[in-house]
């Protein structure tokens, strides 16, 4: 149901988050890996080693930036500074695009630093959609939001998750960066079919996947990234390929991070999923 | 539910997360397993373990000098005492000296806030603004009439301390992996400067002189003013050698940013 190649959808391949613990093994080798996705606040610094080797992997590989302080579900007003840093980063840097969560990180000038889930309802997807569109006027672009993993259900929520962030997304006019391992985690926390929630994506909103590990506890699994991906989540990025065709892909590892080559064996595999799904599906 | 639901909502949550009100269970889902307060935990599990984590990486050899269980008691009483309000984890821990310092039982000595202190003073170099460093042919250059009203900006990175502990040359063990010796007061505090020329960060001590004229020249003083400052520190005959061979010292060091006339 794709349409291959878009050029409507920018499309960068296969990708790794940037972290300083590979900097120099990635500015020494220049791995195979076609982008590098770099955590917003990291480098919302004054200068110094931060800045200085996001600028050195940004001379040879494409970066999109990904935040976790937007707080676009939030109570209060949107953070107008940290807005315009965001910007002025991107600029810097030249995204290829700017990401963020579909959360809320904490109320009365607290931040959490976590992605709190928001209750599935009309009047948050109004309230959220209204922020969205102020933080693109502010961005000059459209922003890219991601479904987070979550351990509760509220008792006000009214619609299920891809609803709920399919209808943000349409009433915000902007794009979706589709959390596979999220999907799964989510799925499995609250009995959802992982298969509906894709099927509930319009896919020409989906502009980056993530792929990640997790921890599973028996009851509940928590997203902790600081595993390899399981079958579980290959299997369901699969099928999210054959729905949404080709989107650019990485391999979020933010714990336990092992050498960089792991990791783009890793990705390796990622980038074979993908040449095999969509082969097939440009054959059909 | 309204915008006012949502708000009430999330400031209930927080609640739940910061100090474990139990409002939220009754807004959460308890059908399946686990129970909704096992699944609330998580979240507020999770709270303290990132910010505990933050810490850790910001404050390696005051971990090492408290040990695990002391640190973790360190960090969980500064949690509380200081929830972060910055939209980034980077700057979570901009209190930790201060509440060191004002904290019960941490606050027997001030060994543990100036460790704080000399960590969060690296941590502030490493990422300052990256400042231009002056040359030393700029100096040669300038006319000698320009010298005594000259002012000098030190780079973004120049921190000043003073310590009545050796806690610069704990961290240096620590840093190192020798075995730190036990914390020791100083007869007298000792004026130390941080600072970063291009990516690596450094500390040394400073006489009380030197101190004293870095502190000067960072509230903007001229170079006369310098000058006539530092005859109350030493011999009026000495000042314009000493203040030359500061400068020199300075300028090598990447402590200057800029000269304006």
């Amino acid at each position: 149901m794709h349409e291959p190649h878009s050029e409507q959808r920018p499309y960068l391949g296969y990708g790794l988050g940037l972290r300083p613990n590979h900097y120099l093994d990635i500015l020494a080798q220049r791995p195979a890996v076609d982008w590098f996705e770099a955590l917003t606040e990291n480098y919302l610094v004054p200068g110094g080693k931060p800045l200085y080797f996001l600028e050195r992997v940004r001379e040879h590989y494409p970066v999109v930036l990904h935040g976790v302080s937007l707080s676009i579900g939030a109570s209060e007003p949107l953070n107008l500074d940290y807005l315009h840093k965001v910007k002025s980063l991107a600029n810097r840097i030249d995204a290829a695009w700017i990401s963020d969560h579909l959360c809320w990180t904490g109320a009365h000038g607290i931040n959490l630093h976590d992605l709190m889930p928001l209750p599935y309802t009309e009047e948050a997807i109004q309230h959220v959609a209204m922020r969205v569109m102020q933080a693109q006027d502010i961005l000059g672009r459209q922003l890219l939001l991601e479904n987070v993993s979550s351990y509760v259900t509220y008792r006000a929520s009214q619609l299920s998750e891809w609803e709920f962030l399919s209808a943000v997304a349409e009433a915000a006019d902007c794009l979706i960066l589709l959390d596979i391992n999220n999907i799964h985690v989510s799925a499995f926390n609250h009995g959802f079919d992982p298969q509906e929630y894709l099927n509930g994506i319009d896919p020409s909103r989906v502009r980056q996947f993530h792929l990640a590990g997790h921890q599973n506890h028996g009851d509940y699994i928590i997203d902790t990234h600081d595993e390899p991906v399981i079958d579980a989540v290959w299997e369901l990025y699969a099928a999210a390929l054959r729905r949404c065709g080709p989107v650019s892909t990485m391999i979020e590892r933010d714990d336990n991070i092992p050498p960089l080559s792991d990791l783009v064996a890793e990705l390796d595999q990622a980038r074979r999923i993908g040449t095999r799904i969509l082969a097939r599906e440009d054959a059909a | 539910m309204t915008p006012d639901g949502l708000r009430d909502l999330q400031a209930c949550f927080q609640a739940h997360v910061l100090h474990g009100d139990d409002g939220m269970l009754a807004q959460v889902d308890a059908g399946a397993r686990p129970s909704a307060s096992a699944r609330l935990a998580i979240y507020a599990n999770a709270y303290r373990l990132r910010l505990l984590e933050a810490l850790t990486t910001d404050f390696p050899a005051l971990h090492t000098l408290v040990g695990d269980d002391v640190f973790d008691q360190i960090g969980r009483a500064y949690i509380d005492a200081y929830p972060s309000t910055h939209y980034s984890i980077r700057y979570f821990a901009r209190n930790l000296s201060t509440f060191l310092a004002e904290t019960a039982p941490f606050n027997a000595t001030s060994v543990l806030a100036e460790m704080a202190a000399l960590e969060w003073a690296l941590t502030l170099a490493f990422d300052a603004a990256d400042d231009p460093v002056l040359n030393e042919a700029v100096l040669a250059a300038l006319p000698a009439e320009a010298w005594s009203g000259m002012r000098l900006r030190l780079h973004a990175s120049v921190q000043r301390h003073d310590f009545g502990w050796n806690v610069a040359e704990l961290w240096s063990a620590i840093d190192q992996q020798q075995p730190p010796e036990p914390p020791a007061a100083y007869p007298e505090q000792r004026a130390w400067l941080i600072w970063r020329r291009a990516l690596q960060t450094y500390f040394r001590p400073v006489d009380a002189t030197e101190a004293w004229a870095l502190d000067y020249l960072h509230t903007g003083a001229d170079f006369a003013a310098l000058c006539d400052g530092l005859c109350a520190h030493v011999e009026p005959s000495q000042v314009g050698l000493l203040a030359a061979s500061y400068l020199k010292g300075w300028i090598q060091a990447g402590l200057i940013a800029e000269i304006f006339c």
